[in-house]
C-alpha cells in the first residue's frame, strides 16, 4: 500500500493560492475554514519563499494522540482522517498540530468551537464512499475515485506534490538535481520524522 | 494510539448524539453557514422572487456529485487571465458540480491559479445580477428584458437624434468571446461610430502600437510554452507570478531545465522577483533609461548581433548614436541602477541566448508607454532575439480574451483584424458583411467646424479614431468645443468593463452623473453601476459569463480555443450574442448585421450562433490569418488536446488526422482557408521554418525604402522560400510579375476580379489581405513565401512621436531636477481629445508638488482578483483571501509616519484632494519612497462605504477603496493609455 | 510570553535572508530560505512564521515543531498523572479504611444537636460539590475517558457522552464559579491559618489514633487545606477554563496549551483531594456527613473534632482561646 504524503516544493510555489481555492471548490468549504493555506516566509526579502500547508497526515499523528474521544484514524494509505460524529470540538488537536491544520466553525455558545474540520487528503470520512452524508461532512472522496487531492492536481507550477511518499520524494530529488538547489521538503521532518536528502 | 484500518464505520449517530451535535456545532453545510453568517442573505432572498424555472440554481450550488448517475464533461477556458487554461467541468442534471484538472491541455496541464481553481463559483452566482434592473428615482427596480431593451434602444435613438451617433459610447470587453467581440465591433459600425473600445486600451494598447510599428503585428511573438527554451529571460514591469500564475509553470520549469537566467527588473520585489536569479530595483517610470543603459553596454562592448541587424533590422545605427548619451552615470542618476549591475544584465541578455523579454502593465501604463515598448523591442532586435525558439517579445496579455478582442477591433482606431479605418478597410468589411459601403457612410455623423478645427464629412469621420476609454468621462463633462465630434458623449453602453481601472475616478464619477443614459451589461454590477449617484436612466442587464455560452477565445500566445457552454445562463441572464441581436433588432439593423449568421432560438429570443459568426470572421480575417480557424478545427483541437507537444505546441505524426501537424489552437496567423490546413504560427517572424510550417519574416508595412535604404530583408528569408531575399507584400500584380498568377484557380481569380471591379489596375492592387478567395495567400505559401512580405524590423519608427525612445520624466515626477532635462512631450490633441500633460508637469514642478507628496505610488495586480474585481470579489473562495484594500509601504517610510502593519492609513493623492482609507502593509517589497496599491477594489469611495448603492444582493463580498481614486492625469500620445504606474502621494496613519 | 519569544526568534531567522538595501541587485534564488537553515536557527519554543493574507494571525505559523512536545505531554504524561492521582488516592483511602476503619465518635452520640452550617452555607457547598463532580467527571473523561470508557461503551455511546459532557462542562462551569465565590465569602474568615492548626497537624488531626482529639475551631487544619485547595485550585481552573472557553480572546495557541496544561494538572490534583474530602465526609467518619446533610451535628462529635468552635457557640469562657480574628 502506498503511504500518501504532501510535499511542497517551495522553489516552485508562487503563492497563487490555487490549492486553497481548489480545496474550497472541491469540498464547498465555508468561509473561515481554511483546510489549506499558503504562508510566505521572509516576505519581500530576497530569501522569500512560500509554502502551501495543510494537514500533513503525520506518522504517529499528534492530533490523534491528544484527541480525548479518539476520533482520528489512519487509513491504510497513511491518510489521517477523523470522525465528526465523535468529535466534540475540544480543540486539543489544534494545540497539538505542528501545522495549524485543524479548523473549527464558530458556534453559538461562548464562541467556542464546533466540530473540527481539516484536510482529508480528498479521502472523505467514515461514511460510505461518495455518499451525500460524506460529502456534506468531509467533502468529496477523490481517493476512492482513484484521484489525488485536487490542491496538488491543480497546483499552478506543480509545486505541491501529492501521492506516495517515496514517489514524490523522488520527483523532488530529481528536481533538485536538475536545477541545483532546493529549500527542502517543508514539514517533512516534523510530520514524518525524516526529510528528503539529495 | 493510531488505529490502522482502511476505513471506519461512522459511529451510528443516535438521536441523542445528533442533538448533542446540534448544540455543539452545526454540520459543515455551506448553505446554512452562509445563511447564518448573513453572507448570502441578499442573494438568497432574491431567489424567493424568481419564477420556478429559475430556482434550480439555488440548489446548483451544492457540489455533490452522485457517482451512480451519469456525469458529463464539458470543456471551456478560464475566464480570467490570458494564459488560456482549460477548464474541465463535470455537469450533472444541468448543474456544474465539479471541476477536474484538465491534464490534456498543453497550456495548463491541469493547473490553475486561485481564480481558475474557483471559477465554478461564477455560476453559483450568489451575487450575480439576477434580472434586468433600472434605477427609478434613485432606487433599483426589477424590470423585464423586453422593457429594458425597449427603453434603452428608444433612448439611444433619441440621443442619436439630438447629439449624433458619436455621442453614444460602446465600451466592450476583453471577456467577450471572439465572436462576441467581433459582433460588438460590427454593432458599433452599424450604429455609425468609432467610439468603441475595451480593456486593451488600458493594458497593452501601447504594446500593440509599439510592437506593430516595429515588426508588423502587435502580439506576443512566442508563447508561454516556448519560454521553456529560453536561456535568459527578463521580466520588466511584469509580475507574472501573480498576474499569470500558470505561466510560471513553463517559466520555472524552463529556469530549472535550462538553468536559465531569470532577471526581474522592477521597482517592486514581486513574487516573480522572489524566483529570479537576479533582481534589480529601479525608480518607477524610468524604463527607457534602463534599456538604453543596457544598450550602451551592448554597443560599447560589441555584444550586438551584427549579422542579424544587417539582414533584418533597419535604423540600428541611429539607435547606436542615440544611446551614447545614456552613459552608466547618467543612467544611474535617472534609474538608480549602477553601471556594473546593468552591464552584467546586458551581457547575459546579449550573450546567453536565446533570450526573451517579458513585459506587462509596468511597462505599458505610462505617458511613455509606446516608447517603453519600442525600447524593449530595440533591445530584442539589437541582440537578435526575435523570430526563434526561446526568444521574443513575450507580452503577457491580461484578460482571457483581450488578445481576441484587440484582434477584432474593439478599438477606436480599427475595424476587425487591424484593417484600420481607411476607406479600403471599410470597403473590405462591407464586402465581407455584404452591405454597401455607402450604408456605413449614411450611419456616421458629419462633424461641424468647431474649436478652430475644420468640419468633416461623415465619410471622413469614419476614418477618424474615436475617443479612448481612458478619456470618456472627459468627453462627457468637457466643453463640447474641445471634443472633436458632433457633441459630447451622452450615453455609455458598457459591456463587461469595470469603471475603477482607469485613473481619476473623481472625474469618472462626475462623468457618470452627467450622462443621459448609462447601460451596464455584466454578470456583476461594476463600478459603472455603483460609483455614481444617478437616479434614473440607468440600466443593469444580466449578461452571463463565457462559461454559460459557447465561442472561441484567443490566449495571449494567439492560440484560439473553443469554449463549450457548461451550463445554461443562470437566473435571467443571457449571452452577449442574444443581447446584441435584440438591441440591433430594436435599432433596425439586425437583419443587415446578421445576414450571414445562423439564427437560432435562444433563451428569450433569436440569437446568432458563434459558429456562424466565426465562419464570417474566417471569410474576412485575411490580414491577421484568422481565416484558417474554422469552428470544426478549433473543436477538434479541444478534443485532441493531449496530442500537442508541451514545448513546440505541435501535434505529432501520431495525432488524429484532423489536428495532425497543427500548432495548438492554430495560433494566428493561420493562413488561407481552413481547407489549406495551415498549422498556425507558434513563433512569429521565424525564418527557421517553412511558412507552411508556421515560419515567417518581419512584415514590411512601412514602405519599401527609407532614407535611400531598403526596408526589405537582405539575405534573410524563411526556410523553403523561392525568393531568397526580401520581398514586399503579395498582390495580384506581384503574382503576375513572378509568373505565379497561373497557380490561381479560376474561382480564386474570379473573386480577385470582382474585388478589383474588373479594372486591371485595381485588380493588381488586390492584396493578400483583401483577397476574399485566399488564393493570393495560397499561392505565396506554395512558393515558400509569407503573404505579407519579408521586410526589416524598424529600430527607428519615424511615424511615432519619439522615433527612437528618449527618457521622459512622469508628469508627477519625484525628481523635478530631471524634468528640465527630460520633459514630457508638448501638449497636443489625440483621439478627439486634448492632452495637456506638459502644462501639468510644468505646474507640478513650479508648485513643488513632490514636497507635499513625497511618495511614488504605483499599482498592480493581486493573484486572487482580476480587473475591476467585482466578479472575483463576489466569489467567496477568492474574497476570503484578500479582505482588505491595502497599500504597501516600506518599513522606513512607515516608521517615519508612525504607521504599523495592518493599521489604517489615509493615502492622499496629488489631484483634486483625493484620498483613500486603506490598510497599511508594511513590507520590504517596495523600496523606500515607493508605495504600491492593487487596483481591483471598489465600493468605498474616499472613506465612504458605498455598499448601499449596489442593487440588493449583488454587492461584492469585499469592498475597498480604488487605487485609481489616487492616480492622476497622464496619457500616452499614441494610444491614449493612462499613466497608471507612476504618480505621487502622501500617506498618513488614520 | 512564549509567543513573544517566538517572534523575536523570527526576526533572527529573517536575518538569514539578507537585508534589502534601497536600490540593490540580488540573486533571490541563491538566497532563498531553506528549511534546514531555519530549523538550525530555531530555538526551543520557536516557530516558523510567515505572512498570510487571511486575517487569522495563527494561520501565519507554518510549522510549530514544539507542538509535538505538548502533544506528548497531553497524550502521555497528563494521562498518566490523572490516572495516578485518582487511582492513587482511591487506593490510599482504601488502605486507610482497612487499617483505621471508620472513625467513630469516641464518646458516643449525645443526641444533642448543634447547628454547624446554615442553609445558605449548605446550598453553596452542594452547588459547588455537585458542579465539581460533574465537571471533574466530564473533564476526566477528556483525559482518560478514551482509555477507561471507550472500550466499555463503544465509539457511538462514548462520543455521545463526551459531547454532552463537553456541553455540561462548558455550561456548569459558570455555576461552579458562582458557588466558589459564595464559599469564599462565607468561610474565608474561618479558614485563616493560626497556631491551633500547628497543634492539630502535630497530632495528625487525631485521625490516626483513637482517643486523640486536638482542639480546632470551626474548621480544623485539614479542612482549611481542603478549603484553600478548593479556592485556589478552583480559581486556577476557573481562570484557565474561562480562557479556554474563549480561545480567540485568550491569546495564541501557545497560550492555550499553557492554560490547558494548568487546567488539567490542577484538576487532577484537586480531584484527588476532593475524593479524600468525600471519603472523610461520608464513610470515613461517623457523624461528619450530618454537617452538610441536615446542617446539625451531634455535640459529642463536635467536641471531639471542633472543641474550640463548640466552646465558642456555647458561649463558654474558653472563648479566650479563640482565634484573634474572631
Amino acid at each position: 500500500m502506498a503511504r500518501m504524503k504532501f510535499l511542497c516544493d517551495a522553489d516552485r510555489c508562487i503563492e497563487c493560492n490555487a490549492c486553497v481555492t481548489a480545496c474550497k471548490n472541491e469540498h464547498e468549504v465555508p468561509w473561515g475554514i481554511n483546510r489549506r493555506r499558503v504562508v510566505t516566509l521572509n516576505d519581500g526579502l530576497p530569501g522569500e519563499r512560500s509554502v502551501s500547508m495543510a494537514c500533513m497526515h503525520c506518522t504517529d499523528a499528534p492530533c490523534a494522540s491528544v484527541c480525548p474521544v479518539n476520533c482520528f484514524y489512519t487509513t491504510a494509505d497513511g491518510v489521517v482522517l477523523h470522525n465528526k460524529d465523535t468529535c466534540i470540538g475540544c480543540g486539543y488537536c489544534s494545540y497539538a498540530c505542528p501545522f495549524g491544520a485543524p479548523q473549527y466553525p464558530q458556534t453559538a455558545n461562548f464562541g467556542t468551537r464546533g466540530k473540527m474540520d481539516k484536510c482529508t487528503y480528498c479521502a472523505g470520512g467514515p461514511e460510505a464512499d461518495h455518499s451525500q452524508a460524506e460529502y456534506v461532512k468531509y467533502g468529496r472522496n477523490r481517493l476512492a475515485e482513484g484521484k489525488l487531492p485536487l490542491c496538488a492536481e491543480m497546483c499552478s507550477t506543480k509545486s505541491l506534490l501529492a501521492g506516495d511518499g517515496d514517489i514524490i520524494a523522488e520527483i523532488y530529488r530529481e528536481r533538485v538535481v536538475t536545477r541545483g538547489y532546493g529549500s527542502g521538503a517543508w514539514g517533512w521532518r516534523t510530520a514524518y520524522g525524516e526529510t528528503v536528502t539529495v | 494510539m493510531l488505529v490502522k484500518r482502511r476505513t471506519r464505520e461512522a459511529a451510528s449517530a443516535g438521536r441523542l448524539s445528533q442533538m448533542a451535535a446540534s448544540v455543539a456545532a452545526k454540520p459543515l453545510d455551506r448553505r446554512s453557514f452562509l445563511r447564518a453568517s448573513g453572507l448570502a442573505v441578499g442573494g438568497l432572498a432574491a431567489l424567493g422572487t424568481l419564477g420556478a424555472g429559475m430556482t434550480r440554481r439555488a440548489e446548483a450550488s451544492s457540489g455533490y456529485t452522485d457517482l451512480t448517475q451519469p456525469v458529463e464533461i464539458r470543456t471551456n477556458m478560464c475566464t480570467h487571465c490570458s494564459v488560456g487554461c482549460t477548464v474541465k467541468a463535470e455537469v450533472q442534471n444541468g448543474v456544474w458540480v465539479g471541476q477536474e484538472p484538465a491534464y490534456a491541455s498543453p497550456i495548463n496541464r491541469g493547473s490553475h491559479c486561485a481564480k481558475g481553481a474557483s471559477v465554478r463559483e461564477l455560476v453559483h452566482g450568489d451575487r450575480r445580477i439576477k434580472y434586468p434592473m433600472k434605477k427609478v428615482g434613485g432606487r433599483w427596480e426589477r424590470i423585464t428584458w423586453t422593457q429594458a431593451l425597449d427603453e434603452i434602444t428608444a433612448k439611444m435613438t433619441e440621443i442619436r437624434g439630438r447629439s449624433g451617433a458619436d455621442s453614444v459610447y460602446f465600451l466592450g470587453s476583453a471577456k467577450f468571446s471572439n465572436e462576441g467581440a467581433y459582433l460588438f465591433r460590427k454593432f458599433a459600425a452599424f450604429w455609425g461610430t468609432n467610439n468603441v473600445d475595451h480593456q486593451a486600451r488600458i493594458c497593452h494598447s501601447t504594446t500593440v502600437a509599439g510592437v506593430a510599428n516595429t515588426w508588423g503585428y502587435g502580439a506576443q511573438t512566442n508563447s508561454y510554452n516556448d519560454i521553456r527554451n529560453a536561456k535568459t529571460m527578463i521580466f520588466m514591469g511584469s509580475n507574472a507570478a501573480e498576474a499569470h500564475p500558470v505561466s510560471l509553470q513553463h517559466i520555472l520549469e524552463g529556469k530549472e531545465t535550462q538553468r536559465a537566467n531569470v532577471i526581474v527588473l522592477d521597482p517592486r520585489f514581486t513574487r516573480t522577483a522572489a524566483h529570479a536569479t537576479e533582481y534589480v530595483r529601479f525608480r518607477p517610470g524610468t524604463d527607457i533609461a534602463v534599456i538604453h543603459g543596457m544598450l550602451w553596454h551592448i554597443f560599447e562592448n560589441g555584444w550586438e548581433d551584427k549579422d542579424y541587424i544587417a539582414k533584418r533590422v533597419w535604423g540600428m545605427d541611429q539607435v547606436r548614436e542615440a544611446v551614447k548619451a545614456y552613459t552608466p552615470d547618467v543612467v544611474e542618476r535617472i534609474t538608480g541602477i549602477d553601471g556594473e549591475t546593468l552591464k552584467r544584465v546586458a551581457e547575459k541578455f546579449a550573450k546567453e541566448r536565446p533570450s526573451t523579454f517579458i513585459w506587462c502593465m509596468g511597462g505599458t501604463q505610462h505617458t511613455v508607454g509606446t516608447a517603453n515598448v519600442r525600447a524593449y523591442n530595440i533591445l530584442l532586435l539589437a541582440t537578435g532575439n526575435v523570430g526563434g525558439e526561446g526568444t521574443g517579445a513575450n507580452i503577457f496579455r491580461g484578460h482571457c480574451n483581450v488578445q481576441g478582442a484587440t484582434d477584432f477591433g474593439l478599438d477606436v482606431g480599427n475595424l476587425p483584424l487591424y484593417y484600420g479605418l481607411a476607406p479600403g478597410a471599410w470597403k473590405h468589411w462591407a464586402r465581407v458583411w455584404d452591405v454597401p459601403y455607402e450604408y456605413f457612410v449614411s450611419r456616421f455623423d458629419a462633424v461641424p467646424a468647431k474649436g478652430g478645427r475644420d468640419a468633416r464629412t461623415a465619410e471622413k469621420n469614419m476614418q477618424v479614431p474615436g475617443i479612448t476609454s481612458t478619456r470618456w468621462f472627459d468627453a462627457v463633462t468637457m466643453d463640447a468645443e474641445e471634443v472633436d465630434q458632433q457633441d459630447n458623449i451622452k450615453a455609455m453602453i458598457v459591456f463587461g468593463h469595470g469603471g475603477n481601472t482607469v485613473p481619476r475616478m473623481q472625474d469618472a464619477q462626475r462623468g457618470m452623473d452627467a450622462l443621459d443614459l448609462l447601460v451596464v451589461a455584466d454578470p456583476h454590477p461594476t463600478t459603472f453601476a455603483a460609483l455614481h449617484s444617478r437616479t434614473d436612466n440607468t440600466y443593469l442587464l444580466p449578461v452571463c459569463t463565457q462559461l454559460e455560452t459557447s465561442g472561441s477565445r484567443t490566449a495571449s500566445n494567439r492560440s484560439v480555443q473553443w469554449g463549450e457552454k457548461i451550463v445554461e445562463p443562470i437566473f435571467e441572464s443571457d449571452n452577449d450574442y442574444a443581447v446584441m441581436y435584440a438591441m440591433a433588432q430594436r435599432l433596425g439593423f439586425a437583419d443587415e448585421m446578421c445576414k450571414n449568421f445562423d439564427l437560432v432560438q435562444g433563451k428569450f429570443g433569436l440569437e446568432p450562433t458563434p459558429e456562424s459568426i466565426l465562419r464570417e470572421i474566417n471569410r474576412g480575417g485575411w490580414s491577421t490569418g484568422y481565416t484558417g480557424q474554422s469552428p470544426e478545427r478549433l473543436k477538434a483541437h479541444m478534443k485532441y488536446q493531449e496530442h500537442f507537444d508541451l514545448i513546440t505546441l505541435r501535434a505529432g505524426p501520431d495525432a488524429p488526422e484532423e489536428v495532425r501537424g497543427d500548432y495548438y489552437g492554430l495560433p494566428w496567423p493561420c493562413w488561407g482557408t481552413p481547407e489549406l490546413r495551415h498549422p498556425g504560427t507558434h513563433i512569429l517572424y521565424n525564418t527557421n521554418l517553412h511558412p507552411m510550417d508556421g515560419g515567417g519574416a518581419f512584415r514590411p508595412r512601412f514602405g519599401l525604402e527609407r532614407d535611400g535604404q531598403t526596408l526589405l530583408a537582405e539575405g534573410s528569408w524563411p526556410k523553403g522560400s523561392e525568393i531568397e531575399d526580401g520581398y514586399p507584400e503579395f498582390t495580384y500584380a506581384l503574382l503576375k510579375q513572378l509568373g505565379w498568377d497561373a497557380d490561381l484557380t479560376p474561382e480564386e481569380l474570379a473573386v480577385i476580379q470582382r474585388i478589383g471591379g474588373n479594372d486591371p489596375e485595381a485588380m493588381g492592387k488586390v492584396s493578400w489581405s483583401i483577397d476574399l478567395s485566399g488564393g493570393i495567400q495560397r499561392v505565396a505559401l506554395k512558393h515558400g513565401c509569407v503573404p505579407f512580405g519579408n521586410g526589416k524590423a524598424r529600430a527607428v519608427a519615424w511615424n511615432l512621436p519619439d522615433p527612437i525612445p528618449v527618457h521622459r520624466e512622469p508628469l508627477y515626477s519625484p525628481r523635478p531636477d530631471l524634468v528640465a532635462e527630460y520633459p514630457t512631450r508638448d501638449n497636443g490633441r489625440q483621439q478627439r481629445m486634448p492632452n495637456i500633460g506638459k502644462t501639468l508637469q510644468d505646474a507640478n514642478v513650479a508648485n513643488k508638488l513632490h514636497e507635499a507628496f513625497p511618495i511614488i505610488l504605483t499599482s498592480g495586480r493581486l493573484v486572487e482578483y482580476e480587473g475591476g474585481g467585482e466578479e472575483t470579489r463576489s466569489n467567496p473562495w477568492l474574497a476570503e483571501l484578500q479582505q482588505d484594500m491595502f497599500v504597501e509601504i516600506n518599513p522606513a517610510d512607515a516608521q517615519a509616519r508612525g504607521i504599523v502593519d495592518g493599521g489604517w492609513v489615509w493615502v492622499t493623492g496629488a489631484e483634486g484632494g483625493s484620498k483613500a482609507r486603506v490598510k497599511a502593509l508594511v513590507t520590504e517589497r517596495v523600496g523606500q519612497g515607493v508605495a504600491f496599491m492593487p487596483f481591483h477594489f471598489a465600493g468605498w469611495f474616499q472613506g465612504v462605504d458605498q455598499r448601499g448603492k449596489y442593487p440588493e444582493g449583488t454587492d461584492p463580498i469585499v469592498l475597498g477603496e480604488s487605487a485609481n481614486v489616487i492616480t492622476t492625469y497622464g496619457y500616452d500620445p499614441v494610444t491614449g493609455m493612462h499613466e497608471g504606474k507612476v504618480t505621487l502621494c502622501q500617506i498618513a496613519a488614520a | 510570553m512564549k509567543h513573544l519569544l517566538a517572534r523575536a526568534a523570527l526576526a533572527l531567522t529573517l536575518g538569514l535572508g539578507a537585508s534589502a538595501p534601497a536600490l540593490a541587485q540580488v540573486n533571490p534564488t541563491e538566497k532563498s530560505v531553506s528549511e534546514d537553515a531555519l530549523f538550525q536557527a530555531l530555538g526551543s519554543g520557536d516557530y516558523v512564521v510567515g505572512r498570510i493574507t487571511i486575517p487569522d494571525a495563527n494561520a501565519g505559523y507554518l510549522i510549530k515543531p514544539d507542538n509535538k512536545i505538548w502533544a506528548a505531554l497531553q497524550g502521555d504524561t497528563l494521562h498518566m498523572v490523572s490516572i495516578v492521582a485518582i487511582v492513587g488516592m482511591i487506593v490510599l483511602l482504601a488502605a486507610f479504611y482497612m487499617i483505621r476503619g471508620k472513625i467513630r465518635v469516641d464518646a458516643g452520640l449525645s443526641g444533642r444537636k448543634i447547628l454547624r452550617f446554615n442553609v445558605i452555607e449548605r446550598f453553596a457547598h452542594w452547588t459547588l460539590a455537585s458542579t465539581f463532580i460533574i465537571l471533574a467527571l466530564s473533564g476526566l473523561n477528556i483525559i482518560i475517558g478514551k482509555t477507561v470508557l471507550l472500550p466499555v461503551l463503544g465509539e457511538a455511546a462514548f462520543g455521545t457522552i463526551s459531547a454532552w459532557g463537553k456541553i455540561a462542562h462548558n455550561f456548569l462551569a459558570w455555576s461552579f464559579m458562582v458557588a466558589l465565590v459564595m464559599v469564599l465569602v462565607l468561610w474565608i474568615v474561618h479558614n485563616i491559618p493560626n497556631s491551633v492548626d500547628l497543634q492539630w497537624i502535630q497530632q495528625g488531626g487525631g485521625l490516626l489514633r483513637k482517643g486523640v482529639h486536638p482542639p480546632a475551631n470551626k474548621f480544623n487544619a485539614g479542612q482549611k487545606v481542603i478549603f484553600w485547595a478548593v479556592i485556589l485550585g478552583g480559581a486556577a481552573l476557573s481562570f484557565t477554563g474561562f480562557l479556554l472557553l474563549f480561545p480567540a480572546e485568550a491569546g495564541t495557541p501557545a497560550d492555550w496549551q499553557f492554560f490547558q496544561t494548568i487546567h488539567a494538572v490542577t484538576a487532577a490534583v484537586l480531584s484527588a483531594i476532593i475524593i479524600a474530602h468525600i471519603y472523610i465526609g461520608s464513610v470515613g467518619m461517623e457523624g461528619a456527613f450530618d454537617a452538610m446533610g441536615s446542617g446539625e451535628v451531634d455535640e459529642n462529635w463536635a467536641r471531639e473534632h471542633h472543641s474550640l468552635w463548640v466552646e465558642e457557640v456555647k458561649g463558654s469562657s474558653g472563648s479566650a482561646r479563640a482565634h484573634p480574628a474572631e
